[in-house]
Order: C-alpha cells, then structure tokens, then sequence
C-alpha cells in the first residue's frame, strides 16, 4: 500500500476506460466497411474488464484483460452495385450494432468522466490531509 | 500493474510520512520522561539526541531523493506529452499530482521541523 493507491487506481480505471473507447471508435469507424464473401467481416472488438487485486485481497485496480473479437461471418448483404460483390452479389457486412456502441459510447465517456472525479477527491483528500496542524 | 509510467512512479514510491523511521527516542511519554532523566546528568543525553538527528537527516534526504524520482518521471512524462509520444494523458496529469503533493508533503515535514527546531531554541533555560 503506497500513499497514492487512490490515485494509481484511479489511473488504471482511466487507462482501461481509454481502451474501451478505443475500440469503440475503432468498431464505429468500421461499422459501414464492406468485405468479399471470401474473406471473414469486420470482427468488432470488445474490451474485457478484469478486477486486479493484490496477494492480500486489497484492491488495486482494473485492467484490460484482452479484446474480444465479433463474429466473423457478419451478415450477408445484398448489394450488387458494390465491387466487392460476389457472383451472386453479395458482401459481407459487420456484425456491429450501432445503437449499441452508441450506449457503450456513452457508458464509457461516463465511466472515465467518474474516475475523473475519484481522482479529483483524492486530491481534495490529500490537500485536507497536508492542511491538519496548519496555524492559518 | 498494466501501466508502465504508472509502475515506475510506484516504484519510486515516496514513503517518508509512514512514521516507520521515525521512531526518535523521546517520541513516546515514557522515554521522553528517560530523556529528561539524561538531562539532569543520569545517562547520556548527547549520544540520544544524535541519533534522533541521524534518523531525521536520512529520513529526510530519503524524502528527497524519493521526491526527486516522482519529479523526473513527471517531467519525462511531460516531455512525451509535448512530443506526442504519450499515449495517456492521465498518466502524465497523476504523476504531475502525484509529484505535487508529495512536494507540498516534503515542505510540510520540513516546516514542522523547523517550527519544533525553533520553538527548542526559544526555550529559556
């Protein structure tokens, strides 16, 4: 335990919110990117949140634990004007539900705007912590 | 801990406050009572009170030094910032805190000890 635990907590919060967000601009980015039938669809990635505790039960955190990957098939769409298309006309689109990386979205923006805030007390904590024993 | 900057500021953690070297003797009622035994000319003041003055100098330079890590990491974290190498701004935005308040803990120790140091040499005797 080191005096700052409330702020390196708060941190990793902030850096696994990072990456979720990362991979929610990625997959909104690719939402409308079409593949051959040959090839596998746009996999959308998902961040997987994972508690990080130390030996003696405490808390230490979050971390990403790893990307998960969308369904590879997609779904099959009709569009014979795109190049892409194959002899029967078809592409592969991603798999991706809009609206919800759209909730995701915010739910991350959320998430990070409140670890935010926790570091934020820790600071207030800290300067009410150094001000005990001032004269003025 | 995932975040490379982040476990080097762990690393140089700045520790000084957790009284652990603090232990001077005389901290407690009862050997500060032994220490005013010393003073009339029971036991050997002198040696007591240099020891306290060693563990304070360490414990301080200690500070220091643990101070000026948090400092350096700070400000190679600000150099990536302004050359647009970091790859988390909060990484930069804690370790700039972090280093921040432990100097304000640092100067805080240091007036203390001054106003003690200062409060010893008022006493008429």
């Amino acid at each position: 335990m080191g005096a700052f635990d409330m702020m390196h907590i708060a941190g990793s919060g902030l850096a696994m919110h990072q990456t979720w967000l990362d991979t929610l601009s990625y997959n909104i980015s690719n939402v409308n990117t079409a593949r051959p039938t040959s090839q596998n669809a746009f996999q959308a990635q998902y961040a997987i949140a994972q508690s990080v505790q130390a030996p003696d039960g405490s808390g230490e955190g979050v971390r990403t634990a790893g990307i998960a990957l969308g369904d590879p098939q997609g779904r099959m769409v009709y569009a014979p004007d795109n190049p892409l298309a194959d002899a029967k006309g078809y592409i592969r689109m991603p798999d991706i539900d809009l609206g919800s990386q759209m909730s995701q979205l915010i739910m991350a923006q959320r998430g990070f705007q409140a670890q935010t805030a926790v570091l934020k007390n820790a600071q207030d904590v800290y300067s009410s912590a150094l001000s005990i024993g001032k004269s003025s | 801990m995932s975040i490379p900057a982040i476990g080097a500021v762990t690393g140089t953690g700045f520790t000084p406050y957790i009284a652990k070297t603090l232990p001077v003797d005389g901290a407690t009622p009862a050997s500060s009572l032994a220490g005013a035994d010393a003073l009339t000319g029971t036991t050997g003041a002198g040696a007591a009170g240099q020891a306290g003055g060693a563990d304070f100098a360490s414990m301080l330079s200690q500070g220091m030094e643990s101070l000026q890590g948090l400092h350096s990491t700070a400000d190679s974290l600000a150099l990536k910032a302004s050359t647009g190498d970091l790859n988390a701004l909060h990484d930069y935005t804690i370790a700039a805190t972090e280093a921040s308040v432990a100097t304000q803990l640092t100067t805080a120790v240091r007036n203390k000890a001054l106003e003690s140091f200062n409060e010893i040499m008022r006493m008429s005797v």
